[in-house]
């Protein structure tokens, strides 16, 4: 084996060399860039699942590009030879672990992220105490939109030690909870038909999914829950504001009054 | 031999006649046409976004359409006393032996219509009508008590089941308390009409209902052809005769032994029955807007009885991809859907009422109306003072709904 020598590895790059890899390269911007803009808000028009599975593809094909690019490049820039290979990688190595280790870090996450799909674009995470719906993944980090429309940008990284809590898991099912906290004393079966039926008559909710009401004792009353599942998973808060309105005036009807806990215990 | 006695006893009127639920399929395509379909659906749902102006129905082709005396000549509306008649007497011929049959169909079909019928006096029918009060809200109580009142003790028959509630916590308890009775097997012998999308909603409301329901076979292209060549002329006549205004090939008679050497059959019948999911009502409204005349036949006299070569040369047939159908407009919210959907689960709604179920506010759903109007996506009925979705819009709202994550029918 002969000597590893990275200047004679690039000794090679001739001014047409590097214009033609900077042609690539701009040309694989542009169409990441392309990607990224596009097929969100072609996705945006489309409903259900199709959505879903064009966001997903975002980052499939960002990364499709990247390594197109990269195999085409090196070719360009560097006679590929088993010494010259070695050298390169030998000298990005040593570069990732010294200069850029968090960074490193967060680029190998990203691609187990798109092969372990931990969340997806579409996907509702909570990470860290952070709830949102992702709208991207780059190569570094993730973006989500919380429920107040803020940013979180989140590190691939994350990934390593975090728990990730997915809602959807990247499917267009996503369980929403409404709870009620009500006096006790009451017909409790008859309540609980009366939430079911409350749920089954709101036009959001998905009606071949289960819908399911429990009940358990409380030490200041009563608490219902609801759990049943919009029609997609951005009509959560939605949804869960028509259940609460409406089972908040189903109850009042049955004469099932709520309770709430007294501002000086809060 | 076989096919020989299967065409014997295809009845034009009812073709197929009735199955179970579990055995109806949707009418297959060539896959040419499916990915076609896919991308042009796809297309006008993207352009949508961007163009919403372009609404309503429009004939892409030059052809003079049909008048209305000639519609009612080659396409006129089917019989549904006698599709009553058949609708009947499958019922009483099919093996599920229930007293309370269900025949559950998707919207125009012609269910309910027929079964309307069947208790009109002068049809000679002895069933009895059941109509739904004017107030749906009611308690559990309250619904005993209107099912007590009502006479079972004869054969009765309800057209529509959608009719009987609304989608309100309140508006249940009435089909409640009638499965029960007829699960019971307290509801005397009767036949109950429902729309495919009603019944998938009650099916998933009430997971252990199993009560056998029939449904009309669907209209793959053999049916069809049947069917729609049936329904112009009278039963002594060859039938209606159509061919493809652009190529010229067969479209009626469907049957290629009628048809003489070298008359190649068109794939219409094929792609109309795919589009129209084999519902006939959605079929005829397709066809008739498909139907062409050419601009001298226009001044012709109506057809004398047995003028086989003038009826001939009067039919021609508007490829499909030369009529654009409505599609849904795009909204930024689910105002539409949340209307389109009310309508289908109930068979069509008053004003009220669709305030009621989609819980929109009088001024939201009335603007939603207006843009679905203009649409051709639904119609006022004055007869029965409700809104209703239209024929030729079905297709796209079903489709729509349904990518929308709705809950769709079965058919």
């Amino acid at each position: 084996m002969g000597d590893l020598d990275l200047s004679g590895a690039f000794s090679g790059i001739t001014t047409d060399a590097l214009l033609e890899a900077l042609f690539l390269v701009v040309l694989a911007s542009i169409l990441i860039m392309l990607v990224q803009n596009l097929l969100p808000r072609l996705a945006h028009t489309l409903g259900g699942k199709p959505r879903l599975y064009l966001l997903a593809s975002v980052p499939l094909l960002r990364l499709v590009v990247i390594v197109v690019t990269i195999i085409l490049v090196v070719p360009v820039l560097v006679e590929p030879s088993f010494e010259n290979m070695v050298a390169i990688f030998g000298a990005l190595g040593l570069a990732l672990g010294f200069a850029f280790k968090d960074y490193a870090n967060s680029l190998i996450a990203g691609i187990v992220t798109l092969y372990e799909m931990p969340y997806r674009p579409g996907d509702w995470i909570e990470v860290n105490g952070q709830y949102g719906e992702v709208k991207s993944i780059g190569t570094r980090s993730a973006e989500i939109v919380t429920p107040d429309d803020d940013v979180v940008i989140i590190p691939h990284s994350t990934l390593w030690t975090a728990l990730i809590a997915n809602a959807n898991d990247g499917t267009d099912n996503l369980m929403c909870v409404t709870e009620f906290h009500v006096e006790p004393h009451h017909d409790v079966s008859a309540v609980l038909s009366l939430l079911r039926d409350m749920a089954y008559t709101s036009p959001l909710v998905k009606t071949w999914q289960p819908v399911l009401v429990t009940v358990r004792n409380t030490p200041y009353g009563m608490q219902y829950k609801v759990k049943a599942y919009p029609l997609a998973p951005r009509e959560q808060f939605r949804f869960i504001t028509d259940l609460t309105a409406r089972g908040a005036e189903a109850l009042a009807t049955q004469g099932v009054r709520m309770v709430s806990v007294p501002v000086a215990v809060v | 031999m076989a096919n020989v006695a299967e065409k014997e006893t295809i009845n034009p009127e009812l073709p197929g006649g009735l199955i179970p639920l579990e055995s109806w399929r949707l009418p297959e395509t060539s896959v040419h046409r499916s990915i076609k379909g896919a991308l042009r659906n796809t297309w006008i749902q993207v352009r949508a976004g961007f163009s919403p102006d372009d609404e309503a129905f429009e004939s892409l082709d030059d052809l003079p359409v049909l008048s209305r005396g000639q519609i009612e000549r080659f396409a006129p509306d089917p019989d549904y006393g006698r599709i009553a008649r058949l609708l009947l007497q499958s019922v009483v011929e099919s093996p599920v032996n229930n007293p309370v049959s269900f025949l559950v169909a998707p919207p125009f079909s012609g269910v309910r219509k027929a079964l309307t019928v069947l208790a009109d006096e002068d049809s000679g029918h002895s069933r009895h009508l059941i109509m739904p009060p004017d107030n749906l809200l009611m308690s559990d109580s309250d619904a005993r008590e209107w099912w007590d009142a009502c006479d079972f003790s004869t054969p009765w028959v309800i057209p529509e089941l959608a009719s009987f509630w609304l989608r309100h916590r309140s508006g249940l308890a009435l089909v409640r308390e009638l499965l029960r009775r007829v699960a019971a097997g307290e509801a005397g012998e009767g036949l109950i009409g429902c729309s495919s999308w009603c019944w998938q909603f009650w099916s998933y409301y009430l997971p252990d209902a199993r009560f056998q329901p029939l449904t009309p076979a669907p209209m793959d292209a053999g049916k069809l052809g049947l069917w729609l060549g049936g329904l112009g002329v009278p039963s002594s006549d060859s039938g209606v005769v159509a061919r493809m205004a652009d190529t010229g090939l067969w479209v009626l008679p469907s049957d290629p032994d009628v048809l003489g050497e070298g008359q190649k059959t068109a794939n219409f019948l094929r792609d109309l029955a795919a589009l129209s999911r084999g519902i006939p009502g959605i079929a005829l409204g397709i066809w008739q807007k498909a139907l062409r005349a050419r601009p001298e036949e226009e001044q012709l006299e109506p057809l004398e009885k047995g003028d086989h070569q003038s009826v001939r040369a009067q039919c021609w047939v508007a490829p499909l991809n030369k009529l654009s159908l409505p599609v849904v407009p795009s909204a930024a919210g689910r105002g539409l859907a949340f209307i389109l959907h009310a309508l289908l689960l109930h068979d069509g709604l008053g004003g009220d009422r669709l305030e009621l179920v989609t819980g929109m506010k009088g001024h939201e759903a009335a603007l939603a109306l207006n843009r679905l109007l203009r649409a051709d996506l639904v119609e006022y009925h004055e007869s029965d003072g409700v809104w209703r979705v239209t024929p030729l819009g079905y297709p796209a709202i079903r489709r729509q709904l349904q990518s929308d994550g709705f809950p769709v029918d079965a058919f």
